[in-house]
């Protein structure tokens, strides 16, 4: 097992009121993400979860509230995938249907394994 | 228990378990109809949203551990929670929520989500019977009815209907101050909402379907989707006991009749086909069995209406082994029947083409004589389209050709211009 382990974050610049997916178009992309799950079933690791918006952010000083509204970007969501390297990893989510949702960019971070 | 859940697909075995097509705008229609029952009216954006949010978390969730068995309840229970958080955390409402929504608010327990196809469908019927209140402009009740009830996209609104966002979206605003005002529809009987609104329903279920029937939009399965969800809830309407009437079946015999022959009207390069053209073993087997089951069963008491009419001439065109063989004088004698009941030149024209096919041209274009066309038909291409015809079949060179130039000058588009030049260069028969 040379694989490596990858996180990957969603992350999600508001769209500034722009309509989500219609129910029609909502049902077209569960069938693309079905067809790249079976596709790189091996490589996914863990489908992850979303996030809720809100949150906590602790420091040295305290406890602070979210949501971050006034930040560009929010983690929307997590996964992880293996690969052999940055490229396979890219493959993988590049071919992820979320790549094309508005406002979405993903962002990929090798998992140093350090734990293990 | 997974039997009661629909969506498993039936297209295709081999592949992963999928939804049946359709699936989540339908869901929405179901969604948006039950929970609007429980809360009023007043919050139809906030159930929308409720909603739409449920088909979303249901689109991570159902990727990640598959469709659940009983999704319509899963969905519900999504919704529904969520939408209680949010009337909850609306506290300038309180007030309201309190004294109109309490039945919502006081169930702590996990909401029950009705399962039972009746109580389904009584609740979407409901719904388009909310939708087709008097008060709401009649532009307005489609767009109202395909948002709600279809579960389309304010864009996907647009698209089908060649308008813009601006004036979906204007519509549909109009359509929900309105309905903010209506609701005591949610209380009133069925029997009596539906007794007292069943034409406005008719009206809008056939403006849907001829939205999609007479469309121009090239792409087939566009203009095939607004004609299902017209024949959708056609018979939805159709099986209820308080709409199931001879008009209620009328309506939807003619629109399974149409439907039958909606994939051969065009070539394959989208090209318009005239009816004498087409490849009568294309017409859909199914709809022509549908729509001679409902026009039998719209024969009975003595109501006839456009519906019965139109569904005749339907049939008469459906059934007939050719094109020759076509029995045109009783579709000359529905089309008279019907410009009594709804008295149009189109339905004078259309007669007039019915008499040329079973008595010759002559006589078409005698029942023609001083017949002065409205501002809005004269210069329109049909009314052109077919005096050239006539006279050109008659002999009238002179006439022909003035009225063909007319016709073509005022085609409305590349297909129906070329199918005009077709059919009105052809040498005479």
């Amino acid at each position: 097992m040379s694989k490596r382990r990858y996180l990957v974050l969603f992350r999600n610049r508001p769209t500034g009121g722009q309509p989500g997916a219609s129910p029609e178009q909502m049902q077209q992309m569960f069938a693309a993400y079905n067809v790249w799950k079976e596709q790189f079933k091996d490589a996914i690791l863990d489908m992850g979860d979303k996030l809720r918006s809100e949150g906590r952010v602790v420091t040295a000083s305290g406890v602070a509230d979210g949501p971050f509204v006034e930040a560009k970007e929010v983690v929307g969501g997590y996964m992880i995938v293996s690969a052999e390297n940055y490229d396979g990893a890219v493959e993988v989510v590049r071919a992820c249907p979320a790549v094309h949702a508005p406002g979405v960019s993903l962002e990929i971070r090798e998992m140093t394994g350090a734990k293990m | 228990m997974s039997k009661r859940s629909l969506p498993r697909g039936p297209r295709d075995p081999a592949s992963p378990p999928g939804l049946v097509e359709h699936y989540f705008r339908h869901e929405y229609g179901r969604l948006v109809a039950v929970l609007v029952r429980r809360v009023g009216l007043r919050h139809l954006e906030a159930v929308e949203d409720a909603v739409q949010g449920a088909l979303t978390t249901a689109l991570t969730a159902w990727v990640a551990s598959g469709i659940p068995d009983n999704s319509g309840a899963w969905l519900y229970r999504v919704a529904h929670n969520s939408l209680l958080g949010v009337l909850r955390k609306d506290e300038g409402r309180q007030q309201i929520l309190d004294s109109a929504a309490g039945p919502l608010l006081d169930d702590g327990e996990e909401p029950v989500s009705p399962v039972f196809a009746g109580e389904v469908r009584d609740e979407l019927l409901r719904m388009l019977f909310v939708c087709c209140n008097e008060t709401i402009p009649q532009e307005s009740r489609l767009v109202l009815a395909l948002k709600t009830l279809c579960g389309f996209s304010i864009g996907e609104i647009a698209f089908r209907l060649f308008t813009t966002e601006a004036n979906v979206y204007k519509r549909l605003a109009r359509a929900r101050n309105r309905l903010r005002l209506g609701e005591v529809d949610l209380e009133t009987p069925p029997v009596e909402l539906f007794c007292s609104r069943l034409p406005s329903v008719h009206a809008v279920i056939y403006l849907l379907f001829n939205e999609g029937y007479l469309s121009t939009h090239t792409a087939h399965a566009i203009r095939a989707e607004l004609c299902e969800e017209a024949i959708r809830l056609g018979t939805l309407l159709a099986t209820h006991p308080a709409s199931a009437a001879p008009t209620t079946f009328a309506l939807l015999a003619l629109m399974h009749l149409h439907a039958a022959r909606l994939a051969s009207r065009r070539d394959a390069t989208g090209g318009l086909l005239l009816l004498e053209e087409q490849d009568r073993t294309l017409w859909d087997g199914e709809h022509l069995h549908q729509g001679a089951a409902w026009l039998a069963r719209s024969a009975h008491g003595d109501t006839f209406t456009r519906f019965h009419a139109e569904a005749g001439i339907a049939a008469e065109h459906c059934f007939a082994p050719s094109f020759a063989d076509t029995r045109w004088n009783a579709i000359a004698e529905l089309y008279a029947m019907l410009e009594r009941i709804d008295p149009s030149p189109l339905h004078t024209l259309n007669r007039a083409v019915a008499l040329a096919e079973g008595q010759g041209p002559e006589v078409g274009l005698a029942s023609l004589d001083g017949v002065v066309p409205p501002a809005w038909l004269d210069g329109h291409y049909l009314w052109d389209a077919v005096l050239a015809d006539l006279h050109r079949r008659v002999g009238n060179a002179a006439a022909a050709e003035r009225h063909r130039e007319h016709a073509l000058a005022a085609a409305p588009s590349t297909a129906v211009r070329q199918l005009l030049e077709r059919r009105l260069t052809k040498t005479a028969p």
